[in-house]
């Protein structure tokens, strides 16, 4: 029995052990690499790019993930910036998505590749205010595929409109619901507003 | 009693206009012009011009949207600093605040004289995070972050390490303060971070730490 007890014991140290090793594994491939300047973005490149963070986690203020279809870090505190989580927020998916520069004048095309930890200078707020030289204000009529709808405190965008009324939205929503694409109302929420991107190729 | 903590308190709110500093890395003047005070119990501070406005138009700066949120007698706190100037208010249900960031916009395509609008939520009447704005340029270029401060219980002065002395903001309308600073901010990064020491009315030191804040949600 002692031995039973014992070995119990070391099972589950060696288990606590291997879950940290995956988040320090994790968080030790982000890096802060440069961007690639691109010429061109399509709202296609722009969907698979977005449909591609699927799964991967919600991390407040963060922007690194990977593409292995799992948080690797799913129980972080939330409203916590710093805790190395995997996933971007709201807007730091947008940010990436949308290939937007750290510089807020900059107004070119920046790919940053998913393990690129970046968040971008823009909150939710500010996108739906249309800062920045590469965003603007949408009539949400008129908002369309990789266009978004932000409010002051959230931001996701139209992965494509469905015939309910509502839009199917990729977004990073919070540390339980993680990324994904949900059927949303946000077209028709007041406290949304519509916001795109500048710069569209195709 | 009461009488000698406000005496005392009268006391230690003598303000001494910036011209007579010796300090050179202490500024004469706030944003606007207006000479600089100092409080004399915090060494090298310059006191922020705050006042309460109530019935402040507030239009300027909020999203079309936004502006039902806030009611008309709405208290309006507004501070100048020496490179930032802001306002502050609570929304209609009181459960959120904003905040009106002065500057030039980086980007040039807001009117001056404000570069950025943020909203905190508020839980249990405690912001969820400082909501840290790195939008904005000082009056020579430079990346000026605005951020929240919770007030802890009793606190009258927020003050923020800058270049060479302490900018004190008042504590006014119970409202989270909105500092500035064009120190230790890493725009690039979406980050900042500030020194912050929170005094009692006289001067007292209550609570005193960095504020490492990142741009989120």
């Amino acid at each position: 029995m002692r031995t039973f007890i014992a070995m119990l014991g070391m099972g589950l140290t060696l288990s606590a052990v291997s879950g940290a090793q995956a988040y320090h594994r994790f968080w030790a491939n982000c890096n802060y690499d440069s961007p690639t300047f691109m010429t061109t973005m399509t709202r296609d490149a722009a969907q698979d790019y977005a449909n591609a963070s699927r799964y991967e986690g919600y991390q407040w203020g963060g922007g690194c993930w990977n593409y292995d279809d799992v948080d690797s870090y799913p129980n972080d505190p939330p409203v916590q910036t710093g805790t190395h989580g995997e996933g971007g927020d709201c807007s730091g998916l947008s940010f990436k998505t949308w290939r937007e520069s750290t510089d807020p004048s900059r107004d070119g095309r920046y790919y940053w590749r998913a393990l690129r930890n970046v968040h971008g200078p823009y909150d939710a707020a500010a996108f739906r205010d249309g800062s920045g030289a590469p965003n603007h204000v949408v009539a949400k009529s008129t908002a369309g595929v990789m266009d978004a709808f932000a409010s002051n405190t959230h931001i996701g965008m139209v992965f494509y409109r469905s015939l309910y009324g509502g839009d199917q939205i990729v977004e990073a929503k919070c540390e339980a619901c993680g990324t994904n694409i949900f059927y949303r109302t946000y077209r028709s929420d007041s406290s949304y507003g519509g916001v795109g991107r500048w710069g569209w190729t195709g | 009693m009461g009488m000698d903590r406000l005496i005392r308190t009268l006391l230690a709110l003598v303000f001494v206009v910036s011209a007579c500093s010796s300090n050179g890395g202490r500024p004469k003047r706030l944003l606007d012009g207006r000479p600089a005070a100092r409080f004399l119990p915090v060494r090298d501070s310059v006191v922020a011009a705050g006042r309460v406005l109530r019935h402040a138009d507030v239009r300027d700066c909020l999203a079309i949207d936004d502006r039902v949120d806030v009611r008309a007698d709405a208290l309006v706190v507004e501070r100048i600093g020496v490179d930032g100037d802001s306002l502050t208010f609570a929304n209609r249900d009181g459960n959120g605040v904003y905040a009106c960031d002065g500057g030039s916009d980086a980007s040039g395509e807001r009117q001056p004289p404000w570069c950025a609008t943020v909203f905190g939520e508020l839980v249990h009447g405690r912001l969820l995070d400082p909501r840290l704005d790195v939008l904005c340029r000082d009056r020579r270029r430079r990346p000026l972050a605005y951020a929240f401060i919770d007030p802890v219980s009793g606190a009258h002065w927020v003050g923020v390490r800058q270049d060479g002395y302490v900018e004190l903001y008042e504590v006014l309308a119970g409202l989270p303060v909105r500092i500035a600073s064009t120190r230790g901010v890493d725009a690039e990064a979406a980050r900042a971070s500030f020194e912050v020491t929170q005094y009692d009315a006289g001067g007292r030191e209550l609570v005193a730490g960095t504020l490492a804040a990142a741009v989120a949600g």
